[in-house]
């Protein structure tokens, strides 16, 4: 574009900026308006209503930080929930990561149907999120369910484990390690992008195998693993339908599967607290900012770009 | 100030409503719209009333929406703040204050006598429809608490007790002897440690509400202890359903104990027999909620389900004459049958009664046998109360599954009680 246009100059450039875009922004309109009435604007009224009570009905009444200071203070399912959450993000990430890269690895392989399997290992993604598959996932680990009669074959006594809060919360990580799909794609993309011929020459050289993971694919893979990573984390923070549905929308038993999100809802749409669940809101946002950030600050030390000079 | 707040208030609703809002068409003169919470029978009687009311009424067209009790609220309270309220919604109850309180609904009273003819209502359902002085809830049938029982397994355990009059220690007996005589494939009962239901009956024959006049907790730490003693003592003889069926929370009627057949009692409401008979294999029977020996009653008969016109209806006179052919029309309330509960209307109650069924002719029965067993209808619940239920069924969770004393889990119920009913105020 063209720089340091003084300001005799403005006039005629605004006119060619206008000529050149007005088309774009012309197309971009309905994506614009959508943009500006159904994000922007809600997301900001949720700012100004976290200060307030607002039960959906009567007009919101501002209440300073209240909501806040409830929260931080006196609001023992809050801290739950936090801990519930982080629980979850700590465990299903790093397991759904290392599920993802090793099928990718396997993949890898240069198979001929290899189409078909990307296909078959990606379905469970595609169908992860519906409300289908937890209720499936209910059955299975069930005390009934079929987890049980299996482990019933090799004689062991199954637990009742979507009832029991010791273990409910795994059941869901389990559920997260199986839709490990759509990083495994961008595994798979990326461990084509590394270059055959540094194998190559470590086979010669006699490296084995695990070296050859750990020295070869590891390093030059990291941009995709922290793009995985940073994606994942920020899913799994907002994990909602399947702990809605096997939790019964509360978050049982026990709260146990009390998520965040899940919280949140039951505090919107069950008690009608609008403005205590727009604080919870923000705060999530401001806590999927602060990771993000740390993953951010944190990558120059393990993620190196291959244009990148040292 | 105030303007740019409402604008605010404005932009959110416009998002949150924009979905329903999409679906209302330009103009109709004499359009109303019937909101219900429902299941499949229920369902298909209603919109059979609905035929036969437009049939009637040329003039107005009836649109009928409805939906499952689980997303019931969710989808009101979206209504209510999109300022979209159907012309006629059902009420429940334990929301009709809240929604009175937060200005959605209008009161009924200067149409009573002039175009809604309620004049031989009983008086107790009208009374459960009154908030501060004003009627703002019609009542379309009432019900009361029930133990549902396996008719068969009694009869082949040899338990033999009056069903009306009996106590919490007749109810244990009947769980041993049941458990026993089928060598534990039949438990006695379902565990209702989380049922607070029945817990509101345990209070009221302690001699309390559950709710005091001034809408906070009255129930105590002991009340709740015991209550909960009682349960435990019952579990460690084995003779109640396992702990990992107890936890699952308002399982469908088709996953209670008595449906599935392993166990012999459960806790319901009486409108509800219709459904659970469709789904158990054995005839069933209806008892009273157990009474404690010299206590007070504990069971109550309270309007199931009520029609309350919204505040944004455009058309309250249609919409009026809808209402009132719901409660006396004989073509209309032969279709309803007692499907929504027990008519409040004497005149409507004797026109069924030679059409009943066999389960209908047993919950006509069991309400004319509790008629004098019952006590009064306590106050409508106080905001929060949908909060307290969850919470007692949290905390209970612990209980059941041995992860909380008894005492301890009772301290902290009443405490969180309190405090959720004191928040929501």
């Amino acid at each position: 574009m063209s720089r340091g246009s003084t300001s005799p100059l403005k006039a005629s450039f605004m006119r060619r900026f206008i000529a050149r875009n007005a088309p774009a922004y012309a197309f971009l309109t309905p994506w614009l308006l959508g943009f500006f009435l159904l994000a922007l604007g809600p997301i900001l009224a949720s700012l100004y209503l976290s200060f307030t009570r607002y039960d959906m009905v009567n007009a919101p009444k501002w209440v300073g930080l209240a909501n806040y200071e409830y929260m931080f203070t006196r609001d023992r399912r809050f801290w739950k929930a936090l801990n519930v959450t982080f629980t979850y993000v700590a465990l299903a990430v790093p397991a759904r990561l290392i599920m993802a890269l090793g099928v990718a690895m396997l993949l890898d392989k240069g198979l001929r149907t290899i189409g078909l399997y990307r296909a078959i290992f990606y379905l469970p993604s595609l169908l992860g999120a519906s409300i289908a598959i937890a209720i499936l996932w209910r059955q299975l680990f069930a005390a009934d369910g079929v987890v049980n009669a299996v482990l019933g074959y090799f004689g062991i006594q199954g637990a009742a484990w979507i009832t029991n809060p010791d273990t409910s919360l795994y059941t869901l990580v389990v559920l997260a390690m199986w839709q490990f799909g759509s990083p495994m794609l961008i595994f798979l993309a990326g461990l084509r992008g590394i270059p055959k011929d540094l194998y190559e020459a470590a086979e010669i050289d006699g490296t084995p195998k695990w070296r050859q993971f750990t020295r070869i694919t590891l390093p030059l893979l990291a941009p995709v693993i922290f793009f995985n990573l940073v994606l994942q984390t920020i899913e799994a923070f907002k994990t909602f339908s399947s702990a809605f549905i096997i939790s019964n929308g509360t978050g049982a038993p026990a709260d146990s599967l009390l998520f965040y999100t899940v919280y949140l809802f039951n505090e919107a749409f069950k008690f009608f607290r609008m403005g205590y669940a727009s604080a919870l809101a923000w705060v999530l946002l401001i806590i999927i900012a602060i990771f993000t950030a740390i993953s951010f600050l944190t990558s120059k030390y393990w993620v190196h770009y291959e244009n990148e000079r040292d | 100030m105030e303007l740019t707040r409402r604008r605010l208030l404005g932009a959110v609703g416009a998002g949150v409503a924009a979905s329903a809002l999409s679906a209302v068409p330009a103009k109709a003169a004499t359009r109303i719209r019937h909101y219900w919470w429902g299941n499949p029978e229920r369902d298909k009687r209603t919109f059979a009333v609905i035929e036969t009311f437009q049939k009637a009424n040329a003039g107005i067209e009836v649109s009928g929406e409805t939906i499952g009790w689980g997303d019931y609220w969710t989808k009101m309270a979206t209504q209510t703040a999109g300022r979209n309220m159907a012309d006629l919604v059902q009420m429940d109850y334990r929301y009709l204050f809240e929604y009175v309180r937060r200005g959605a609904l209008k009161p009924l009273d200067e149409y009573v006598g002039k175009s809604l003819m309620i004049k031989d209502f009983d008086q107790g359902p009208i009374a459960g429809g009154m908030v501060d002085g004003k009627l703002y809830a019609l009542n379309i049938g009432s019900n009361s608490q029930v133990i549902v029982h396996n008719t068969r397994v009694f009869k082949e355990a040899g338990v033999d007790v009056d069903l009306i009059n009996w106590t919490w220690d007749d109810f244990a007996r009947a769980c041993e002897q049941i458990t026993a005589k089928s060598d534990g494939k039949v438990k006695g009962s379902d565990d209702l440690s989380l049922m607070i239901e029945t817990f509101e009956s345990w209070v009221r024959q302690n001699g309390r509400e559950f709710y005091g006049a001034d809408g906070k907790v009255a129930a105590t730490v002991d009340d709740v202890a015991s209550y909960w003693q009682m349960w435990a003592n019952l579990r460690k003889k084995d003779v109640v359903r396992s702990k990992d069926k107890t936890v699952i929370l308002d399982p469908p009627i088709a996953e209670s104990g008595v449906a599935v057949g392993d166990t012999a009692m459960s806790h319901y409401w009486s409108n509800q027999l219709v459904g659970i008979q469709a789904v158990a294999k054995d005839k069933i029977g209806a008892a009273m909620v157990p009474h404690k020996k010299g206590g007070k009653p504990g069971q109550f008969i309270k309007p199931s389900m009520f029609m309350s016109l919204s505040r944004d209806t455009k058309d309250p006179e249609s919409a009026i004459k809808y209402m009132n052919a719901w409660v006396t029309d004989p073509a209309i309330t032969k279709i309803l049958g007692l499907e929504r509960g027990i008519p409040a209307s004497k005149a409507v109650r004797d026109a069924l009664a030679p059409g009943l069924n066999e389960t209908e002719k047993l919950s006509v029965a069991y309400f004319d046998a509790i008629q004098s067993k019952v006590g009064a209808l306590p106050l409508p619940a106080p905001k929060g109360a949908g909060e307290v239920r969850d919470a007692f069924m949290r905390i209970g969770t612990s209980v059941v599954l041995d992860r909380a004393k008894v005492k301890d889990a009772a301290e902290q119920f009443i405490a969180d009680a309190s405090d959720i009913v004191e928040r929501a105020q």
